[in-house]
């Protein structure tokens, strides 16, 4: 259903940026991007992240997919939306990343599938698809589990003491999860958003 | 001349009356000067004016008021010619000094003895006017710039000659396919309308055009320039606008861009043509290019090539890659750049060129090989990348002043003529202050320019336009726009200084109202900027002159020739009436009606010395009109208080304050002077260019002198001061009052 990236053999190729500038949500406006840095410089998880918006949006410009798509950048954005807010030429800094993130598991590279956020986010998807809440108690479990048992008790033990100071302050319910009425609705919901998305996708060049 | 009755009038308004004693002031003028004397509560008012007016009805014919600061309040004070003398009561001592204080007291007791002295020792000038002025401006380059102004003038009503040194008029401008925006919103390229003008110019019958012709010989001065032109002719012209232009800077040098190496690396102004010509394909095969390169600081803001920025080409970038995706949408546009400038409001410009997709990389191009292969260090990924498979390179390279014109030969220059030259033309050299011995920095290499001088002055100081950093001959390019350190003469356009064809047709615009001031003011003997209006002329007097050439060198606007016997002469439209000749003279023979070294000697002199045994000691500051005074003006509206033993002395220029005031000063028992002038260098804000450095360097000379009376040095001393720094002033003025009293009082009180 969709068309892959184009993948550019040289330095400044502009085949991928352009890809990138009419196929990213937002991407129209990235053109706009002067490299002044105030996205990474808003950025509270900058640090953590190997290139930040900044960077990334110059590799963009370089041709450089591989790296882009591979860094973690995509991943460690929480969508605070302070680059959104603060871009000066109104780029919508997180959407892109959220979008570049999307691409990237797309079109099969690697951090995609091992990044933590990845995983995170899949438990986070599950514990509203099932519920039609999120509950932390089951995004943690779901997270916690994926790399097998023995990883997920090692990782329930080591949040331990977190997990009863929770219970203490009563900000982890003890019981079963809630769910919402009428999940019949919501599974309609996510149903048009699926095929909002597909025909969004199958749209592109 | 009748002889003179003066007749002092006291202001006790705005605070000065409850501050002292208005009684013991009037005693000053009418017991120790003997001089009628009158006190106002308000004298700008009506009712003091009246007083004035009545008294000078009956036959007062010089007028002394000691009130405000001289700098205010001045079109009240202005009785139909009368010859006025103001004195500082208010801002520089009772808003400045404790009320009701001894010291605040003998201040304004002694600025009424200085203004006193001043009006006993002063006459008002009479105007020089002699023989016929010419009206007609004479506009040097037929570009964009000099049409501009010679359209302003023509419909400012005046006469215009307009000389271009090509065969057709339009200049650099006239080849370029658009132009970038200069109206609302500022987005996209705008046609070229350099044709238009020239045709304008062409049917205005104020403008007369020569073209292919250049100025071969200027003498004179303003309002009668003599000029002759290279066809022979000659002509006597009002003011000059020099709107010469640039050049593009020598490619040829930018071997390692590409530039020769490649058929297909042009410069923007080949590119210009290109676009002009049609469609823009390779020189090398005749194809169309699908990936362009644009090089920005190409030789630009480079050591090795032009130091400085040019401005526009950043913008000339955005606006051809602009049109090359224009035509095909298709291309490739990169512009790589270290900083993008778009000075003004081109910032819509250049989001216009991002938007439409042309990809703009921050960093530095290294090398363009034979291939075509751009080495780019990214400043945003930080690492080197060739940027490969490119069809056409372009550099942006930077503009060079005409402020010579290069297509002529230089001329000869006697080696005995060629040091001070040298000296004036380079903005580095020190100052050339006659008699003093070798000067106290080494400076870089001096040399002329090369080609020939583009109006050849017959000037004592040589024939050249004085230049400012890097060969641009402006002056002070913000205190002082369009002035070039000769009267009468301005600069406008990129000659000035990097500039695009908006900026230059204000430019033009303003330098054509600065040279119809010039033709106006020499026809009624008016001094120009920033004496504006003032009539005194220096008066040289020959029979003590000694034939030392020194005013003829120190004069900043080259306005003192030397006559065939070596004696100098004044010519007086070209003079600013700074006063630099008088501090210059070692004999003190040049002096103004209105400023002497006499008279600013007996000022100083007139102020009353206490024995040292009363511990109050005096300090003078001689302080430049322009901003030291103002500045110490404001340090009185701001109520900033400071030490009541200065006497404070407006001078129009550091560069009128001879060494012999500073000795008298110190042998009447002051105990140290201090110089206020504005910053002197190749970025001075000195209104008289090197007024302040000159002082400097005199001072710097006056050790000899303090040491032969057994003074300490020190007590001398030059302080840096802007119109800005009323704030900054009392701590400059406290620190070398508490310097002084370590060293004591000065041994020649009471002498």
């Amino acid at each position: 259903m969709t068309t892959m990236s184009p993948t550019p053999t040289r330095p400044y190729d502009l085949g991928f940026t352009r890809w990138v500038y009419q196929n990213i949500d937002g991407g129209d406006r990235m053109a706009l991007c002067m490299q002044c840095g105030v996205c990474s410089g808003s950025c509270p998880l900058s640090t953590t992240m190997d290139n930040g918006p900044r960077k990334t949006f110059m590799m963009i410009r370089a041709g450089m997919k591989d790296a882009v798509l591979k860094s973690d950048t995509l991943w460690n954005c929480v969508s605070c939306y302070n680059c959104v807010v603060r871009c000066p030429r109104h780029v919508p800094v997180a959407y892109i990343l959220h979008e570049l993130a999307t691409l990237a598991v797309r079109e099969g590279y690697a951090p995609a599938r091992t990044s933590e956020t990845n995983k995170f986010v899949k438990g986070f998807t599950w514990s509203f698809e099932t519920f039609g809440r999120t509950d932390e108690r089951i995004i943690s479990l779901f997270y916690y589990f994926q790399d097998g048992f023995v990883a997920g008790i090692k990782k329930l033990l080591a949040f331990k003491s977190i997990a009863f100071a929770f219970v203490k302050v009563g900000r982890l319910p003890l019981g079963l999860p809630h769910r919402i009425k009428n999940r019949g609705e919501l599974k309609k919901m996510l149903a048009a958003a699926a095929a909002i998305e597909a025909r969004h996708t199958a749209g592109r060049k | 001349m009748s002889p003179k009755n003066t007749g002092v009038y006291l202001c006790s308004g705005c605070g000065i009356g409850d501050a002292v004693s208005m009684g013991s002031l009037e005693k000053i003028a009418t017991k120790e000067f003997k001089k009628s004397c009158k006190t106002n509560a308000c004298l700008c008012g009506e009712e003091g004016l009246e007083t004035i007016r009545a008294d000078l009805a009956g036959g007062v014919n010089q007028v002394v008021i000691a009130a405000c600061s001289p700098r205010a309040m001045t079109d009240r004070f202005r009785f139909n010619g009368t010859q006025v003398i103001r004195t500082n009561l208010r801002e520089q001592v009772v808003w400045s000094h404790p009320a009701n204080d001894e010291d605040t007291q003998m201040m304004a007791e002694d600025n009424i003895r200085i203004a006193i002295t001043e009006a006993a020792k002063s006459t008002p000038p009479e105007p020089k006017v002699e023989g016929e002025y010419s009206q007609v401006v004479l506009v040097v380059g037929g570009g964009h710039s000099g049409l501009t102004a010679a359209r302003e003038a023509s419909k400012a009503g005046y006469e215009v000659l307009l000389v271009e040194r090509a065969s057709q008029l339009g200049g650099m401008a006239a080849k370029w396919s658009k132009r970038m925006p200069v109206r609302p919103p500022y987005q996209d390229p705008q046609p070229n309308t350099v044709a238009t003008l020239v045709k304008a110019v062409e049917a205005d019958s104020r403008i007369t055009v020569k073209t292919g012709c250049t100025v071969a010989k200027t003498s004179g001065m303003p309002g009668r320039f003599t000029v002759e032109f290279s066809d022979g002719s000659s002509q006597t012209v009002g003011a000059f606008v020099v709107a010469t232009g640039w050049r593009p800077y020598d490619a040829r040098k930018l071997g390692h861009l590409g530039y020769g190496v490649s058929p297909d690396v042009v410069t923007n102004v080949e590119m210009e043509e290109m676009l002009a010509k049609g469609p823009v394909v390779r020189r090398s095969d005749g194809k169309a290019p699908g990936v362009v390169v644009f090089v920005q600081c190409a030789g630009s803001r480079d050591p090795n090539h032009l130091p400085y920025c040019s401005s526009v080409c950043c913008g000339v970038s955005i606006k051809q890659a602009l049109q090359l995706r224009e035509a095909d949408p298709q291309v490739m546009v990169y512009i790589v750049y270290e900083e993008l400038r778009t000075p003004g409001v081109a910032e819509e410009f250049y989001r216009t060129a991002q938007r439409s997709g042309v990809i703009f990389i921050k960093g530095t191009v290294k090398t363009v090989d034979a291939a075509l292969t751009v080495t780019v260090d990214d400043a945003m990924l930080q690492q080197e990348i060739p940027l490969s498979g490119v069809d056409m390179v372009v550099l942006a390279t930077g503009m060079v002043p005409n402020s010579t014109n290069v297509e002529a030969e230089a001329p000869e220059v006697e080696e005995e003529k060629l040091r001070p030259l040298k000296s004036d033309i380079n903005p580095y050299a020190p100052f050339a202050v006659a008699g003093t011995g070798a000067p106290p920095l080494t400076p870089p290499e001096e040399k002329l320019p090369e080609g020939a001088p583009l109006l050849n002055l017959q000037y004592r100081q040589g024939p050249h336009l004085p230049m400012l950093a890097h060969g641009f001959p402006d002056s002070h390019y913000i205190c002082f726009p369009y002035e070039t350190r000769r009267s009468g003469i301005y600069v406008a356009g990129p000659v000035r200084r990097p500039m695009d064809m908006g900026e230059a047709a204000e430019d033009a615009t303003g330098a054509t109202m600065k040279a119809i001031q010039a033709i106006h003011n020499a026809a009624y003997g008016l001094a120009l900027h920033p004496r504006a209006g003032d009539l005194s002329l220096p008066i040289i007097g020959l029979n003590q002159c000694t034939k030392c050439r020194r005013c003829t060198v120190e004069c900043p606007f080259g306005a003192i020739d030397e006559t065939d016997q070596g004696f100098p002469q004044v010519n007086s439209t070209r003079c600013r009436r700074c006063g630099t000749c008088m501090g210059a003279c070692p004999v003190r023979t040049i002096s103004f009606t209105n400023y002497t070294v006499d008279m600013l000697g007996s000022m100083i002199k007139a102020v009353n010395i206490p024995d040292e045994t009363e511990e109050k000691p005096r300090i003078l500051v001689l302080a430049c009109e322009n901003d030291a005074y103002p500045a110490l003006d404001m340090m009185g509206i701001a109520r900033h208080q400071f030490s009541a033993h200065i006497r404070i002395i407006p001078v129009r220029c550091l560069g009128s304050v001879s060494m012999l005031l500073i000795s008298d000063a110190l042998s009447v028992g002051y105990d140290g002077v201090m110089l206020m002038g504005c910053k002197p260098g190749d970025d001075y804000q000195c209104h008289f260019i090197k007024g302040s450095g000159i002082a400097k360097e005199r001072m710097s000379k006056v050790g000899d002198t303090l040491k032969s009376m057994a003074l300490e040095a020190e007590r001398v001393t030059v302080a840096e001061v802007s119109i800005a720094d009323s704030g900054r002033l009392p701590k400059v003025i406290q620190d070398f009052v508490e310097m002084l009293d370590t060293f004591g009082p000065n041994p020649f009180k009471g002498f």
